[in-house]
């Protein structure tokens, strides 16, 4: 060093030192430090080694920073290992994988695979009723009946073999059979198996899957360090082999160290043996030889039945309902028009009288429920006569004393009713009626007008034989009968009559008739005058003569001439209306 | 219960199947079964306190060394080579199958039998090409499968070599 100092230098070192502690001084202090706690906290590799662990421990439950610092190195770390030994990857992650793809198939297949057809098949079999006549039939036990026609497999071995070796580790079989050569059978397998994968040069985890010896088949599923094997007696199902894979990988999974150390013995393998026993099955099911499946027919016979019953019910209530429809129909005042049947709402449509019975009490009398029946009624006036007279009893307010019929266009009435009515009734306009016949009606007076007109019509007036002329003792007699008949007119008139006086004169049975006759006519005249100058109108009067054609009976002969010799009242009381026909 | 893989290889008509036939169930036959593939036999050991179930993957014999099918080697624990002594030819491809094995398997206890000694006469494979066998890769010793002689000695060597115990 001492060689780059200028020269002036060399020869006091101590000169030197001091310069550059006057230069540098603090500076170097510094590095001092820092490079004394580099050396105080700086860790070597074997104090890394001890406390990493705990340190990767402590920071990851500080926080996330750790594993995402990692990630790239684990995940490149994986890389690299699938690409250089994939098989390891493999046999690592066998056990898991295989649960994780099925579960996610199983899943997705749930919902698309119906249980139906079995259910049908089992519980309806008619297959069942004749197994069980051919058990009592030949008196063998009915199960023996089952598994002769119906024995679709049995699982009669299950044998778990060492992948490498052909070594028997575990082996299930049905309690009725007698194993004795299964480490024979498991080897013997295996070396088939190991022939069969030379000659046909398959992959090394594939091989020989399944193959046949009599009656058995064998199903071989393979593992990364272990086989299972399964003899089978009949027709093995479709999915008997993906449960033995999962058997399979429950195996490898529970028994993975055993498996990896296995040197040839086998008794880690004992506690996998309720996993063989659970592949032991025996399945029996309707006799499928014949080609014929009982659940489909049986639920096309269901379905058909459905229709049929359905059909039944739609004739039944389509007749039901237009039957309904037809009484409605002849429903006087009822005109129907238009009907729309539908599932849930009907509606029927035309021409309703007010006067008519209600459609909705008529429908539900032919048991159709009306609640959802929709009327659609144009108001009209039918002319039927059940309408018209019903119409009229309805107008009017007919009494129950008083029957109504419609003889063509003339509604007669018979019984018997108040006068008023009467005389409301013939004065009424009633639609489809031209003519009211009340001539079969008692009009029932008020007792004034009975009274009056008794009054009147029990009166007589005398005259002397041959004469026409007026008594003077007749004057008091026609006054009464003049009061009473105004009083009469006047009574009626309130009840919508018009009361009529019809004067009759009589003569005795002397003389020629012609003459009585005109005899007869003169004193009914004379009367009347008297009572046309005691206020009565004449045309509510008419004399009329009779002579002695209707005579007042009575007493001796000369009694009854004097009794004829006279005039007589009638009263008559008629509707003022008397347009609509009339009343007697 | 121990179980353990051990495989018979040798070229075609050694003996292989009467070696097996002998030891299982103390049998010999005269007549000639060349065995297609494999087969398969048990035979339970005694060696001391414990049984070895030895399952003996007998496999067939070809004329070429190249044509074995090695699969079959798989997870063995032992093999039995097996030479026909009177054709010296066979005994010389012993050598290439162990080569061919080793290499499938990687090294495993291994017997040599020489077998068929009861045929003096023609008996070609002497003292000193029994001496090229490496005491530490191969237990070699002679049998007869018609006899018996040797033929326990084979198999229950082998049998304790593959649980780990060497009797001397």
């Amino acid at each position: 060093m001492s060689d780059h100092l200028p020269s002036g230098m060399t020869e006091s070192p101590h000169a030197f030192d001091t310069l550059r502690d006057l230069l540098v001084g603090p500076e170097r202090r510094d590095l001092e430090d820092l490079r004394r706690q580099l050396e105080e906290a700086g860790l070597t590799t074997e104090q890394i080694a001890e406390h990493l662990p705990e340190a990767i421990a402590l920071r990851a439950a500080r926080d996330e920073k750790l594993a995402r610092s990692l990630a790239p190195t684990i995940e490149g770390a994986i890389q690299e290992s699938v690409r250089r030994r994939p098989e390891k990857i493999a046999s690592a992650i066998y056990p898991i994988i295989g649960p994780a793809i099925r579960k996610s198939i199983a899943d997705t297949m749930a919902g698309i695979v119906t249980a139906i057809n079995q259910a049908i098949e089992h519980s309806l079999s008619p297959q069942g009723v004749r197994w069980r006549i051919e058990a009592w039939r030949t008196g063998l036990p009915y199960a023996q009946i089952v598994i002769r026609h119906a024995l679709l497999y049995r699982v009669e071995q299950v044998l778990l073999v060492h992948a490498e070796t052909g070594i028997l580790l575990a082996h299930a079989a049905a309690p009725d059979l007698e194993t004795t050569d299964a480490d024979l059978v498991s080897s013997m397998m295996t070396a088939i198996r190991d022939f069969a994968r030379d000659s046909f040069q398959s992959r090394e985890q594939g091989g020989l899957r399944t193959f046949q010896v009599d009656e058995f088949t064998i199903l071989v599923e393979q593992g990364p360090r272990a086989v299972l094997a399964a003899k089978v007696r009949g027709q093995p199902p479709d999915d008997l082999l993906e449960r033995m894979q999962v058997t399979l990988e429950t195996v490898h999974f529970e028994f993975g160290d055993p498996l990896k150390q296995f040197d040839g013995d086998a008794a880690p393998f004992a506690a996998a043996l309720p996993l063989l026993e659970e592949r032991l099955e025996t399945v029996v099911a309707t006799d499928r030889r014949e080609g014929t499946r009982w659940g489909p027919r049986v639920a096309w016979g269901l379905a058909g039945l459905t229709v049929l019953l359905l059909a039944a019910w739609f004739a039944w209530s389509t007749w039901r309902w237009r039957t309904a429809v037809d009484v409605l129909a002849q429903e006087p005042g009822i005109v129907v028009l238009d009907t729309d049947r539908g599932l849930r709402h009907s509606r029927i449509a035309g021409l309703r009288d007010p006067a008519a019975a209600d459609a909705g009490e008529v429908l539900a009398q032919a048991g159709i429920d009306t609640r959802r029946v929709e009327f659609d009624w144009e108001p009209f006036v039918s002319l039927d006569p059940r309408m018209v007279v019903a119409r009229a009893t309805a107008r009017l307010g007919t009494p129950a004393s008083i029957t109504l019929a419609l003889a063509g266009d003339t509604l007669v009435a018979t019984g018997s009713a108040p006068a008023s009515w009467v005389a409301r009734a013939m004065a009424a306009t009633i639609p489809g009626v031209t003519a009211i016949d009340a001539r079969g009606v008692t009009p029932l007076f008020p007792d004034a007008i009975v009274r009056l007109r008794r009054q009147i019509e029990d009166r007589q007036i005398q005259f002397a034989m041959g004469s026409s002329a007026l008594p003077p003792e007749a004057d008091s007699p026609v006054s009464g009968i003049a009061t009473a008949f105004a009083r009469l007119e006047a009574e009626a008139a309130e009840l919508g009559y018009r009361a009529t006086l019809r004067i009759v004169g009589r003569t005795d049975s002397n003389g020629a008739t012609e003459t009585n006759q005109q005899l007869s006519r003169d004193r009914a005249e004379a009367v009347g005058r008297a009572l046309t100058t005691r206020g009565v109108a004449t045309e509510a009067m008419e004399a009329v003569g009779v002579a002695s054609s209707r005579p007042i009976v009575g007493g001796d002969p000369a009694e009854a001439g004097r009794l004829n010799r006279s005039v007589s009242f009638e009263v008559g009381l008629a509707p003022t209306t008397m347009t609509r026909g009339g009343l007697e | 219960m121990i179980q353990k893989k051990i495989c018979m290889v040798g070229v075609f008509g050694t003996g292989k199947t009467s070696l097996v036939r002998q030891f299982v169930h103390s049998k010999f036959s005269e007549k000639y079964h060349s065995t297609v593939g494999v087969k398969i036999d048990r035979k339970p050991v005694q060696l001391g306190g414990t049984t070895v179930n030895l399952l003996l993957w007998d496999i067939e014999g070809r004329d070429g060394t190249q044509e074995i099918q090695t699969s079959y080697l798989r997870g063995a624990s032992g093999i039995i080579y097996v030479a026909d002594g009177t054709r010296v030819r066979t005994f010389d491809q012993v050598f290439e199958l162990r080569a061919i094995a080793d290499k499938a398997l990687g090294i495993v206890p291994s017997v040599c039998a020489v077998n068929k000694v009861d045929l003096v006469d023609t008996w070609q494979v002497g003292d000193e090409r029994l001496a090229e066998l490496d005491p530490t890769l191969w237990h070699a010793l002679t049998t007869s499968a018609k006899t018996g002689e040797g033929v326990e000695e084979a198999f229950q060597w082998l049998a304790g070599a593959v649980i780990g115990e060497r009797p001397e």
